[in-house]
């Protein structure tokens, strides 16, 4: 496959404006603007694009669902929180090309006829988010941002936020409460931000991923995107594989490629004479799944049967020289750390896992431990306010049952097999 | 609207209720912490899970958060089930796995929520073996104590402190599990409601400073319900008592007037109570002496004197106190009043008045509830509303952040007008013409001729535009004219119009009831010309007025016995030639008249190891001294107020009969002399009870003479100068500290300074610059 949304990016030098313009950008714009906002979302659903920010929810629906009557003022915000870890994707495509992102949020703000769209950009990606600041500039002074857009009556206003704040701001609710410039603490999800979001008013959020295949299927139509993936996926998608690989990379390839393809043909395998222990698919918050998955198509309904998700797709491989332990532990570390200390569930019960994690992988670990880890597991995902708890045990909870005799010899023993207690285990 | 049936049993609900909300109303119990009447749900504690039962048959039984899960009819809500007890242990042990085991020394044991959460769902052992996170404490003022470990973040504190309260200083900081509730740099909370904050959280962390002091077990308090004091709202308290002494006061639940909350100086202000000066034995000429001789004394004064007898009863003093001296006064042919200054005596009549209707005519405005203050969808406020009734700014606040627009007119700093639409600063002279012209302009709101008077113009259009539009005004800052204008714009509004009057005195609505119209010009000038020779004040301060006290001080040189019932040491108390102490609020029972006219009754709370007696007692055994078949209090009280019924202490209260008053209202006009005039300035802090309670006030401000910044440079004075004011009391030298907040040619100063001048609000004041 060719590669489509990252054809013309290079983060060493991205495209300004007119270069853009001369490899094909900004021309979906006179494409949409020639349609009417609701045949625009028509086409996309068609497409089946569906949401690269993890959920893997139909774009087309949620823009049919808002709904053309919604209340004015109406917001989207375009989500370039990216913060899960093995994940890079969103990084490339801001790093890599503003302009494809600009003229991303320019179509989808027509189709739901916003008047305003925020772009959220994780706070460490501030190169980044200062070379789109740029690009937005650029765009208005070319009157493809602003008011009367191309003598298309259609009037945006997009800002770029760089995030104050953590992982959490990555949570669509979180995230507008840290736009409003509150604590970005998850809303309660009644009533959805579709119908009172950003300072009460209808809301749509997209991961920048998903928005920057819209102008693509506007000029393309559907059924192009939707050929474009294989084993029943659609569309293209931005994979990543880290870890134990030989190149760890990001790649751009059909939806649906499976976990052997990539790790081993794209990211080179595995050292030599090693062996696949297992393998997270998308993302930290996300279930493990084993070498017996390889040939599972990545996409999210096959992923989602094999047990896990597909997440953001990026791919985070561990070998037989990694303790999964000490993944786990480094997992829930990071997690403990990043809970927005709304919930107790969350708050105080992902240090408490991470504090038993810590005394296993330590070798001070008891007998009870793994049953008193389940029982907490179990408490702690339904319980949560948000979906942010529920993943961050994903990937425990499923260490649990695929790797429990490591578990159990680190007990028995009292120490770590691997020699890596506090290594973060890779 | 509905029900729902929890555990087997009908419960209905109200159209927006949530499951937690329609249990606790009805009484039945479900777990929770983060959820508060007053603040709503929030969904953070995650304790109240209940499991639900969808009416479609084919689903499985659910767990949800009961504050979080809209009541809809027919629900069925199982609060016993296993999986929502399960998730309810779930919680408690992670909320305990940081929560320090510091119980036995715990200043919330024995009214500790998570406590009473962990016996009722949690587990018995203890599983978690790590480390417990620590905070460092804050130091946040005399009132509030601070202990952040014991911290289970429900955020109930900030919930109140920002959002209801409508405060800056506190709040949620940091993440994970180490989020922190405090301020940003150690140093006092600036809210007058942050006390609050004791009673908002469920655990250790925000504690009563003042209690802790002298610190006892809370199941060894003795208490009682009780009324609070410290000004005319009359919100109900839970004083608590050990060993004969006062430690401390609670909130106690009025759902008409201060339902869950107190301000601080309601909470704190009891400590007058054990203050070091405040006199328990009798005194004659300054030498204590036992109760039985200066009674005796007392009555040989009184036999001495004749008809030539005073009594000036007080806005502080209870109904019973006021009525018998009363009764005496009129079984002996001697003069009775309540108030030491004639204008305030005028403006508590006007207001009365305007409440209740005169002679013949019917109620005019209705009152409001602090509730329903709350409710107002627009309000004009004139005055400083936080510095004389502090509950009705917290009202004012709930009706402000339901957007309710908010007007201010104040001569001095008023708290509210950070929440006004519209603030206008004008000067005590001129606030009569503002208000009449502000009421011209309800009535035709074209009349508005200059832009000058656009704001005017605007604060008419949307109280015209209000539905529930309230008028309040704090009577000891306005006279009687100002009153009647303000009673006049109100009914010129929406039928539905509410008018509120802060009053001068936790009973200063029985007291005027009481005294006849002109009464205390009759007494001062009585007193002054010789024509009275013993008078009798009970919890009056007439030496310490600030515009009359020299006055008073001087005529009272000629009495042959000044004799003062009193618990606090005024000056009046000070100068008394017999003085009789007696009992505080808590150690009393007695009824108060509140703004609204409610009467409400408080109880005993504890008594001194020497029981003090209260004011009535006191008349009533001076009557059986001086052989006088004196009416008791009920029937002093019939007589006062016909068809009157003791309120019983711990109810609702009951509204007070109206008794028609006489229409003619004696008016003072305000001199016009002078470019500068003195206004009051109060704060949260002050009335003459709180002002003996040492934390409280900690925190009052430093004395100044505070000016416009427009008038000080008119005048060449800049911020920080140092002034000679003089009155006819005296001169004092002050610092100028510049605020925007005072009116034009005014000199905002506090009722202390003011008393040292012996100038009242809206008096002329000379100014003199010292080089």
């Amino acid at each position: 496959m060719e590669a489509v949304l990252t054809q013309h990016l290079d983060p060493a030098a991205p495209l300004g404006l007119e270069a853009y313009r001369g490899v094909g950008g900004y021309r979906s714009l006179a494409a949409a603007f020639d349609l009417k906002p609701e045949a625009i979302i028509k086409t996309v659903e068609a497409a089946n694009l569906r949401g690269r920010g993890g959920a893997g929810f139909s774009c087309g629906v949620k823009w049919r669902l808002r709904g053309v009557d919604a209340a004015k003022p109406r917001y989207l915000v375009c989500n370039l929180d990216e913060s899960e870890p093995g994940t890079f994707k969103d990084r490339h495509l801001l790093y890599g090309g503003p302009h494809q992102i600009i003229e991303a949020v320019i179509v989808a703000a027509y189709a739901l006829q916003s008047e305003r769209a925020f772009i959220f950009v994780r706070g460490e990606y501030a190169t980044g988010g200062n070379g789109l600041k740029r690009a937005l500039k650029e765009a208005e002074a070319a009157g493809l941002v602003g008011a009367n857009i191309g003598g298309s009556g259609f009037d945006l206003q997009i800002d770029v936020h760089l995030s104050a704040g953590r992982y959490i701001c990555g949570e669509g609710s979180a995230q507008i409460n840290a736009l409003e410039g509150r604590r970005p603490n998850p809303r309660h999800k009644i009533p959805r931000t579709s119908i009172k979001g950003l300072w009460g008013q209808p809301t749509t959020t997209n991961n920048v991923e998903t928005l920057v295949n819209v102008p693509h299927i506007l000029l393309n139509g559907a059924d192009w995107f939707r050929d474009l993936g294989i084993n029943g996926g659609c569309g293209s998608k931005l994979y990543g594989v880290s870890g134990k690989v030989q190149h760890p990379g990001l790649f751009e390839l059909p939806t649906g490629t499976t976990a052997r393809e990539l790790i081993f043909d794209h990211a080179g395998g595995l050292a030599e004479g090693r062996s696949l222990l297992g393998f997270l698919p998308g993302g930290a918050s996300t279930a493990f799944l084993l070498p017996e998955h390889l040939d599972v198509p990545m996409d999210f309904d096959p992923v989602a049967k094999a047990g896990s998700r597909l997440g953001t797709g990026g791919i985070i491989v561990l070998d037989d020289t990694t303790c999964p332990v000490a993944v786990a532990l480094n997992l829930m570390r990071f997690f403990a750390r990043e809970s927005c200390g709304f919930c107790t569930p969350c708050r105080d019960g992902l240090p408490y896992l991470a504090q038993i994690l810590a005394a296993i992988a330590a070798g001070e670990g008891q007998v009870e431990d793994l049953a008193l880890l389940e029982d907490l597991c179990e408490k702690i995902a339904p319980q949560s306010f948000c979906a942010f708890a529920p993943g961050a045990v994903m990937p425990l909870t499923s260490s649990l049952q695929c790797f429990r005799e490591h578990y159990a010899q680190h007990i028995a023993t009292g120490r770590c097999p691997f020699g890596k207690a506090n290594e973060g285990g890779l | 609207m509905g029900t729902i049936r929890i555990d087997g049993r009908d419960i209905p609900f109200e159209e927006g209720d949530n499951v937690l909300k329609a249990a606790l109303a009805a009484g039945v119990k479900i777990p929770h912490f983060c959820y508060h009447h007053a603040l709503g749900s929030l969904g953070a504690c995650r304790l109240c899970a209940v499991e639900i039962t969808p009416k479609e048959t084919n689903k499985a039984p659910q767990v949800v958060m009961a504050c979080l899960e809209p009541a809809k009819d027919g629900l069925q809500v199982c609060v016993s089930a296993a999986a929502a007890r399960r998730a309810r242990e779930g919680v408690i042990e992670l909320l305990m796995t940081n929560h320090p085991h510091d119980c036995p020394v715990c200043d919330e044991g024995g009214e500790c929520h998570l406590q009473e959460m962990t016996v009722d769902c949690g587990p018995p052992y203890r599983r978690y073996r790590g480390r417990k996170r620590t905070f460092p404490n804050q130091y946040l003022g005399p009132l509030v104590h601070h202990e952040m470990n014991r911290c289970i973040t429900c955020y109930r504190c900030t919930r109140f402190y920002r959002d209801y309260a409508v405060g800056d200083d506190l709040g949620a900081m940091r993440l994970r599990n180490e989020v922190y509730f405090g301020r940003f740099q150690d140093g006092p909370l600036d809210s007058p409601f942050a006390g609050n904050l004791v009673e908002v959280c469920p655990t250790g962390v925000f504690t009563d400073a003042v209690f802790r002091q002298r610190f006892t077990r809370v199941w060894d308090l003795k208490t009682a319900p009780s009324i609070c004091p410290h000004c005319s709202v009359g919100c109900n308290t839970l004083p608590g008592a050990r060993d004969g002494t006062l430690r401390r006061v609670r909130n106690r639940h009025h759902p008409e007037i201060n339902r869950w909350f107190l301000c601080d100086r309601g909470r704190y202000g009891h400590q007058y109570s054990e203050h070091t000066a405040r006199s328990l034995l009798p005194r004659i000429a300054g030498a204590s002496i036992s109760y039985r001789n200066a009674l005796t004394s007392a009555a040989e004064h009184i036999k001495t004197a004749g008809d030539r007898l005073g009594g000036l009863g007080s806005a502080r003093e209870d109904l019973e106190g006021n009525a018998l001296l009363r009764a005496l006064m009129h079984k002996l042919d001697g003069a009775y009043a309540a108030f030491s200054d004639p204008a305030l005596e005028s403006a508590m009549a006007a207001a009365i008045v305007q409440r209740q209707g005169t002679a013949g005519a019917s109620s005019l405005a209705k009152l409001a509830s602090l509730a329903e203050m709350e409710q107002a969808d627009a309000a004009l406020i004139v005055g400083d509303l936080t510095g004389h009734a502090p509950m009705m700014d917290l009202a004012l606040r709930q009706a402000y952040r339901r957007g309710a627009p908010l007007a201010v007119l104040h001569s001095t700093p008023a708290p509210l007008a950070r929440f006004a639409v519209t603030a206008l600063t004008v000067s005590p002279r001129e606030m009569g013409a503002r208000l009449s012209r502000l009421s011209e302009l309800v009535a035709d709101p074209s009349a508005a001729s200059s832009t000058q008077e656009a704001a005017l113009a605007d604060i008419a259009a949307r109280l015209t535009a209000a539905r529930r539009p309230l008028v309040a005004g704090v009577v000891e800052t306005l006279a009687a004219p100002e009153i009647v204008a303000l009673a006049q714009l109100a009914m010129a509004l929406d039928p539905s119009a509410r008018l509120v009057y802060a009053l001068p005195g936790p009973n200063a609505y029985g007291a005027a009831l009481l005294a006849p119209a002109g009464s205390a010009t009759a007494v001062l000038e009585a007193v002054e010309a010789g024509r009275i020779q013993t008078l009798i004040v009970a919890g009056n301060d007439p030496l310490g007025d600030a515009r009359l006290g020299p006055r008073w001080r001087a005529a009272c040189q000629r009495l042959d016995a000044l004799i003062v019932l009193d618990c606090v040491a005024t000056a009046t108390a000070q100068a008394a030639d017999i003085l009789l102490p007696v009992a505080a609020w808590a150690e009393r029972g007695g009824t108060f008249v509140n703004y609204e006219g409610r009467a409400q009754g408080f109880a005993p709370v504890f008594q001194r190891p020497e029981p003090l007696p209260t004011t009535a007692d006191v008349i009533a055994d001076l009557a059986q001294a001086l052989d006088l078949a004196l009416p008791d209090v009920t029937a002093a009280l019939s007589d006062a107020i016909p068809g009157y019924q003791a309120p019983i202490p711990g109810t609702l209260g009951s509204p007070i009969p109206v008794s028609p008053l006489p229409a003619h209202i004696d008016v003072a006009t305000r001199p016009e002399s002078g470019p500068w005039q003195a206004a009051l300035t109060t704060w949260y802090g002050d009335d003459p009870l709180a002002s003996f309670a040492p934390a409280l006030m900690e925190l009052a401000p430093a004395p100044a003479a505070r000016i416009a910044p427009a008038a000080a440079s008119n005048a060449g004075i800049e911020d920080g100068a140092r002034v000679m004011l003089r009155g006819p009391a005296g001169a004092l030298a002050l610092s100028v500290q510049l605020d925007s907040g005072v009116a034009m040619d005014t000199i905002a100063l506090a009722r202390a300074t003011l008393v040292q001048l012996g100038v009242g609000h809206g008096d002329p004041l000379d100014l003199e610059q010292i080089p």
